[in-house]
């Protein structure tokens, strides 16, 4: 397997491994024929060709409604998914290297320390413009203004107001942020000199979230059980895809039990149902152990909190007041008690046998929530367990502790 | 009269003060962290700024045991500070008003701040304090802003007392000197340690600095329900003057980069909190800045309260140990330069009497 640098590169040579690399991932999609091996595929094509010269590089937060970036071909570029990513790959070590040689402070999300490290030092492509969303941290809209300024690109955000803690957002927050999503997209055209279509986007979107919002229904339901973690990575990479013909029809394979096969939940030993998690937050991308353990231990995390998302679908004649409904009623966004209320709500809908929040290291919202969703859970009765870590780590003293705290909260279920 | 703690600064006190609340600032209300806790005591995750840290165990304890008028108000700038007024709300309904601040600000920031101002007021009426508020002669409770810690009796009426951040300049500022950059500061301890090793001080960038208390605590009297335009005024007052590490690059960057210029320091030192973003981003940019200008810069990790102890004190005093050494250097290159052997003339001479 080629390196990233050998992929990511701008000479004949480089172009002809990328090629072949990709060609070979076709050739895997193809063999598998699942929504997640050709979602790997797609993103990774998508994504290798802003390391090319002269392209469009938008940095935008993860929960950016990228449609409008869609409407001018354009592929976003997201921290998180960036930083996942080659953290997971061989540029894993000079990125570390990287963020430690930093002047940032250790203590901020690693995320996002990491996305800064890897894009100073290019292992990341430099951003053309930078675009955010309140939601839902701040950390990241520091960190995409400062690679705004100093690589001198424009900077929009998105602000979008907290939402209630009971009901939805009012029409007028909703309106206030559809305008502001319709001015930057309006804006993104004059940046690039593209010319926007934004409806077949918003279309090829749809088709997506018709497909993704019957799974979560059938998940919803107990008709359909997958695996959480996995799931969950590929939401995190579909991000990458709304609004195009491949995130369409690669969510559309979820369909079909062969195109969602490696989704599925391992299988009970007879007569012995397997206790079912519930995931809060992001998951460990690396590190395997904490799940292996789960599933060693006759439990399985049957639904990610990330995951719902894009289940409703935006009118294609009016589409900004959908994308705007997306980020002002997130279920992550608002307050702990909003965000305690409906995951106790999805907990006891799914009939969980208990809930686990990852605290990802640096991440203040996260865990910031974390006691007012503890008393909510204690108060409803359902085992809750917040464990430490960082999404990017492999191994460490907190995958111990965190592994022995798993250890007893399952043995306790 | 019922006390109003307030978290942060950003907050027009004498709207608080109107409506028949003492404004407390909470900085000022830590629990000894050696006294024993309570059982049931709040507690949040260790990877939180200690700011925020503290200020969950002081409020958890005031309202734990404050009679049941009083109240919590949260200025929410960064996402710690608004899960603490989260944590707080969910465990002591109706008593904590958290108001989101944004980053920029621009019209529409100034519009929405403008609009939970407005909701502030109204919250803080309904809480039952505007009775009180109201007796007092002009519709506005009388400042104690010129005498924190006085209580007094303003036409019959309990005057309202303010309890601001301590932090004042130990002296004048003096270009030349040390320009701080800091999160909130129980106190001067910082600039007079600075003053102690034998710099001076040429600035204070700070949220309890005195150049952004002391005009907020005066603001929000004018503002009015009947008047949606003195609340856009006053949250552009706001706006202007709470120009905090979590603001946007381009604002924040532009307002140091005055400062810096106004002030003319020598060096610059950023005491910066552990755990908190806005800081972390921060202390970068000013890095930058100072840097650009040739200033030496030293950052330190602090907690809170701050303590001038033990390491941090060794390296603030070997930081301005090399610069004081430097300007020795340069006041003897000087009076060197000064002095007859060094003049032209006398250089002339010896060079003649070497050839």
């Amino acid at each position: 397997m080629p390196g990233m640098a050998d992929v990511t590169g701008n000479t004949l040579n480089a172009a002809l491994i990328r090629t072949a690399f990709l060609a070979s991932m076709r050739l895997k999609a193809l063999q598998n024929r699942t929504a997640h091996s050709y979602l790997m595929m797609h993103s990774l094509a998508a994504s290798l060709e802003m390391f090319k010269p002269g392209a469009i590089v938008p940095w935008v937060s993860y929960l950016f409604p990228t449609e409008i970036l869609s409407s001018y071909g354009i592929t976003p570029m997201i921290p998180e998914i960036g930083s996942a990513t080659i953290t997971g790959s061989d540029l894993r070590e000079a990125a570390e290297a990287a963020a430690a040689r930093m002047a940032l402070a250790r203590d901020v999300c690693s995320y996002h320390r990491t996305a800064l490290a890897s894009v100073e030092n290019d292992m990341l492509p430099a951003p053309t413009m930078c675009l955010g969303t309140t939601p839902l941290c701040l950390g990241k809209e520091m960190l995409l203004e400062m690679l705004a300024v100093r690589h001198d690109v424009p900077f929009r955000e998105i602000r979008v107001p907290l939402p209630p803690d009971e009901g939805e957002s009012s029409p007028e927050v909703v309106a206030d942020v559809a305008e502001q999503i319709r001015v930057l997209h309006d804006d993104i055209g004059r940046w690039t000199g593209r010319k926007p279509d934004l409806r077949k986007a918003v279309v090829l979107s749809n088709r997506a979230s018709k497909a993704w919002g019957e799974i979560m229904r059938a998940r919803l339901a107990g008709e359909l059980e997958l695996n959480g973690r996995k799931t969950f990575a590929l939401v995190f990479l579909g991000q990458l895809l709304w609004g195009t013909a491949e995130g369409a029809k690669d969510f559309e394979r979820l369909l079909t039990e062969r195109g969602r096969r490696d989704l599925v939940a391992p299988t009970p030993p007879p007569g012995r149902p397997l206790k079912k998690l519930l995931w809060l937050h992001t998951v460990p991308h690396h590190d395997r152990e904490i799940f292996d353990l789960i599933e060693q231990r006759g439990a399985t995390v049957t639904f990610e909190e990330m995951g719902q998302m894009h289940e409703d679908l935006i009118d294609p004649d009016d589409p900004f007041p959908g994308l705007a409904r997306r980020l002002t009623d997130h279920t992550l966004w608002g307050t702990s008690a909003r965000r305690a209320r409906l995951n106790v709500a999805l907990a006891k809908r799914l009939k969980v046998d208990g809930v686990v929040h990852f605290n990802h290291w640096g991440c203040r919202h996260g865990l910031g929530s974390v006691p007012v969703i503890r008393a909510a859970f204690m108060e409803a009765g359902i085992p809750f367990l917040a464990i430490d870590g960082d999404a990017l780590a492999r191994g460490g003293p907190n995958q111990e502790k965190s592994l022995q705290q798993m250890e007893s909260f399952l043995e306790l279920l | 009269m019922p006390s109003a703690y307030y978290t942060c600064n950003l907050l027009p006190l004498e709207l608080v003060a109107r409506a028949g609340f003492d404004p407390r600032w909470l900085g000022e209300h830590l629990q000894d962290p050696g006294a024993p806790a309570r059982r049931d005591a709040l507690s949040i995750h260790p990877m939180t700024c200690p700011y925020v840290t503290r200020l969950v165990t002081a409020a958890d304890a005031l309202f734990d045991e404050a009679t049941d008028g009083d109240v919590l108000l949260v200025p929410g700038g960064c996402d710690a500070m608004r899960r603490l007024g989260d944590l707080m709300a969910a465990t002591y309904p109706g008593r904590v008003f958290v108001v989101p601040l944004g980053r920029s600000a621009g019209d529409h920031a100034a519009e929405d701040l403008a609009v939970e101002l407005a909701r502030l007021d109204t919250w803080l009426r309904d809480k039952g304090g505007a009775a009180r508020g109201a007796d007092v002669p002009g519709g506005a409770a009388a400042s104690g802003a010129d005498a924190p810690g006085a209580a007094g009796e303003a036409g019959g009426a309990p005057t309202p007392v303010k309890e601001l951040p301590k932090v004042e300049y130990p002296a004048a500022p003096r270009p030349g000197g040390v320009f701080v950059v800091a999160g909130p500061l129980t106190d001067n301890s910082l600039l007079t340690l600075i003053e102690r090793l034998g710099a001076t001080v040429s600035g204070l960038e700070s949220c309890t600095s005195p150049d952004r208390w002391r005009p907020l605590a005066a603001a929000g009297e004018a503002a009015a329900a009947a008047d949606p335009d003195s609340y856009l005024a006053l949250a552009r007052q706001i706006l202007d003057l709470g120009m905090c590490p979590r603001r946007s690059t381009v604002e924040r960057r532009a307002h140091l980069a005055l400062r810096l210029d106004e002030s003319r320091p020598s060096s610059v030192i950023y005491a910066r909190q552990s755990f908190c973003d806005p800081g972390a981003y921060d202390a970068v940019l000013v890095a930058e800045l100072a840097e650009e200008r040739g200033l030496p810069y030293l950052e330190i990790e602090v907690g809170f309260p701050f303590e001038a102890s033990g390491p941090l004190h060794t390296r603030v005093e070997a930081f301005l140990e090399a610069q004081l050494l430097d300007d020795d250097l340069l006041d003897d290159l000087d009076e060197l330069l000064d002095d007859d052997l060094l003049s032209d003339e006398s250089l002339d001479d010896l060079l003649d009497e070497e050839d």
